[in-house]
């Protein structure tokens, strides 16, 4: 057991640190090009596609640099890379399933974010049970055809691409009639409508596909093997943000002291109250613990260990701990918490978050996490069957197989 | 950066936990219950001949130089155990000695220490039971022999099995620590048991205590600092007993879920119940993670060791009584006799849970470090 950084990934940090300072950018970037070339810097910089190998573009990096980089962006709160979805988890898919003519044909510009990317998957009715989704991609030979509805698609109106889970085989039991395959998004058969959530800003999307076309040759793995793709591009999905999130959150407690020293409460600064101390303290708390616990999957990511099903702990873990944290920085706020906006006759109570956005903004999102990516209650069924072992549950649908 | 064990340390943790399989199960516990000593010798001595007693003390006095991490990897074994024994009072005091010990102090305990010829314990609290090693009451005043000592003490852990007493007490110099004969005239022992039957606390009432000049640890007046450490250190190894304690409960509840039928299914099968079991491993991990970045922290005397002692006392103490209380829900009934063993563990760590500074203390601690 040694939690200190070796010399080289202190030094990597504190070059990274430079480089931040030297070139983060000094306006708020607003249009989808300014945000394209900062990624593009970003990545000739080695800051984006670390994980992925060098023959696809990547830099070969560690799991604990790629942290470190996350970690000193959310320190100085840069503007994040675009994409997060291709190249966390798509391309990932891509290099793991994908064709040689797959791989040269869409890695390089997903990394430099030429091509954006979206995610299918989700649908009105197959949202945790995933497996029953029903669009339908018909084989037509060389392309198939595809009729059907996804929700939830982040970047949906700017992506270019989708990877798209479709119904292949109606006939079959549910998880084996699932193809994978990559979806134009620029076509006249697909429309995406913004969803508004109810953070009043529209990130998700619907998407609707109409006759739209999909090539035989971009699908991924075989026909009717789109399920455990799709498991493996879940699997990408946690990790590297590990230590960025809690510098999030440590800059938010900070955000929290200043305010609790300006508000009084019978003449005294709030921070004076031992109620208030004492809810602080347990939420510091819980708050290092998650760092410590970000440490314990980095050291295993490092060493090579796919955190697998134990990776359900983390989620679990962070994000429930952000309903909390966010619920009581509301409670200790009191109405000046509710501010979407930071107000100026109120400047003397910095209501930011220390993120773009106020804790109001945060604690709305906060919602967002135990439903995302596998809800809390599907993560604790992932838990008990396989880190403990538990029996599996009696479902209505695994009697019919 | 690495999070796990190395080899050392995990044979270690297997030895202990074959160790303790072995000679501490739950039967053993439930023997000592009676016994009014409340502590087996044998074990105490098999346990100093495996090395456990001097883990952490230097090579000169018997000891294997090794650190917190590998006391806190034995103290989780001996939690999972409900060990019942003066076996971190003894260890704690010890470093104290020697971390504040002159030569002759050092001789003189260490190394009987180290070989179980001797145990020690530490007392904290005073009358009000007030955690701040500052706000020592107990009073320590010159005399022409030394020292004598006046005032209570209360719920000092085993000292009725102690051969020498570590006692914070205010000398006109300012908060000292003095090592105390137990057998010495002025002072009365009276035993204190609370529901767990195998944590032994002893008030001690002090009428002008005479003690040697040479008995005060450090220089008079400057043991604030020192018992800050200590309790810190208590405090983790504390941390670590109520995560073995938590562990045992997991284990037992999933192992219970998976075997238990209702309406024609293992339990452990509906969601109440593995979800509820799921929520119990997310603490007993996070309180892995808390422990032994606390250990680590203080071996390394990283900048947030303080914190991080704090951190893992208050979260773990949540986190156990959480996990303990729902193995005794996901039992139903049995887990609520008297000859089910799971009371031993929930107990346990209650008792744990108000040593070594209690959750609000240490929340108090976590805010001002966090506030600064």
């Amino acid at each position: 057991m040694d939690l200190n950084y070796s010399p080289e990934d202190r030094e990597f940090r504190a070059a990274t640190r430079r480089w931040l300072e030297t070139n983060i950018p000094k306006q708020e970037l607003k249009t989808l090009d300014e945000r394209k070339a900062w990624h593009r810097k970003l990545y000739e910089a080695g800051y984006v596609g670390m994980l992925w190998p060098k023959e696809y573009g990547g830099w070969g990096a560690t799991p604990m640099q790629q942290a470190i980089v996350q970690d000193e962006m959310a320190r100085v709160s840069a503007p994040p890379a675009i994409n997060g979805l291709g190249i966390g988890f798509i391309g990932p898919t891509i290099i793991v399933h994908g064709t040689e003519a797959q791989k040269k044909r869409y890695l390089k510009r997903m990394l430099t974010a030429e091509e954006i990317w979206c995610q299918l998957y989700s649908e009105p009715n197959a949202g945790s049970d995933l497996a029953s989704l029903k669009t339908r991609a018909e084989d037509q030979g060389d392309h198939f055809v595809v009729n059907g509805q996804k929700i939830w698609t982040s970047s949906g109106p700017i992506a270019d691409w989708g990877i798209l889970l479709c119904r292949t085989d109606p006939k079959v039991p549910k998880h084996r009639g699932i193809s994978c395959v990559l979806l134009n998004m620029r076509q006249p058969g697909v429309e995406v409508r913004p969803l508004k959530q109810i953070t009043g800003s529209s990130l998700f999307s619907e998407v609707f596909m109409t006759n739209a076309r999909a090539d035989k040759s971009d699908l991924i793995g075989d026909v009717n093997g789109g399920w455990a793709i799709a498991q493996t591009t879940l699997g990408f999905e946690r990790g590297g943000n590990a230590l960025g999130r809690v510098t999030r959150y440590v800059t938010a407690f900070n955000q929290l002291v200043k305010a609790t020293k300006e508000l009084k409460r019978g003449g005294k600064p709030l921070i004076d109250d031992p109620a208030v101390r004492a809810r602080m303290g347990r939420i510091y708390a819980d708050l290092e613990v998650q760092r410590y616990a970000a440490l314990r999957v980095l050291s295993a990511l490092q060493k090579g260990d796919a955190p697998g099903a134990a990776s359900s702990i983390t989620k679990l873990s962070y994000t429930e701990f952000e309903k909390r944290y966010y619920e009581l920085a509301l409670e200790i706020l009191g109405p000046f918490g509710q501010l979407m906006v930071a107000r100026e006759e109120f400047e003397e109570v910095d209501t930011s978050s220390g993120e773009p956005g106020t804790f109001a903004t945060a604690f709305l999102w906060s919602r967002a996490g135990t439903i995302y990516s596998g809800s809390s209650e599907i993560q604790k069924n992932i838990i008990g069957e396989r880190v403990l072992g538990l029996p599996k549950e009696v479902r209505a649908d695994r009697l019919k197989a | 950066m690495d999070f796990s064990f190395s080899s050392d340390q995990q044979l270690l943790k297997n030895s202990a936990r074959a160790f303790l399989d072995e000679h501490c199960q739950p039967a053993t516990v439930r023997l000592l219950w009676d016994d009014p000593r409340g502590e087996s010798e044998s074990m105490w001595k098999e346990m100093a001949q495996l090395g456990w007693h001097g883990l952490s003390l230097p090579e000169a006095y018997g000891g294997s130089g090794l650190g917190m991490v590998e006391t806190a990897i034995l103290l989780e074994e001996l939690g999972r155990a409900a060990y019942p024994g003066p076996y971190w009072p003894t260890v704690l005091s010890a470093a104290a000695i020697e971390a504040a010990g002159n030569d002759a102090q050092k001789k003189r305990w260490l190394s009987a220490i180290a070989t179980g010829d001797a145990r020690a314990t530490l007392a904290f609290l005073d009358r009000d039971l007030d955690w701040d090693p500052a706000a020592v009451t107990t009073r320590a005043e010159k005399s022409s022999k030394g020292w004598t000592l006046s005032g209570t003490k209360r719920f000092v852990p085993w000292a009725h099995v102690a051969d020498v007493l570590l006692i914070p007490a205010r000398a006109p110099e300012g908060p000292s620590l003095f090592l105390v004969d137990p057998s010495g005239a002025g002072l009365k022992l009276s035993p204190v048991q609370g529901m767990d039957l195998a944590t032994r606390w002893v008030h001690l009432e002090m009428d002008s205590v005479p003690v040697a000049g040479d008995a005060v640890l450090g220089a008079p007046g400057q043991a604030a600092a020192l018992l800050s450490g200590l309790l810190r250190r208590g405090a983790v190894g504390a941390a670590a007993e109520m995560l073995g304690a938590a562990r045992r409960c997991l284990d037992m509840a999933v192992g219970y879920a998976k075997v238990r039928e209702q309406f024609g299914q293992p339990i452990g099968s509906f969601q109440a119940i593995r979800h509820k079991c799921s929520e119990m491993l997310l603490e007993v991990e996070n309180s892995h993670s808390a422990v032994y970045y606390a250990a680590w922290a203080l071996d390394a005397k990283a900048e947030d060791h303080e914190l991080a002692a704090s951190v893992a006392k208050a979260y773990v103490a949540d986190a156990s009584r959480k996990v303990c209380g729902e193995a005794i829900q996901v039992h139903g009934g049995i887990g609520f006799t008297w000859e089910y063993d799971l009371h031993i563990y929930f107990k346990r760590a209650k008792a744990l849970e108000a040593m070594y500074g209690d959750v609000d203390y240490h929340r108090e601690q976590i805010v001002r470090r966090a506030t600064r």
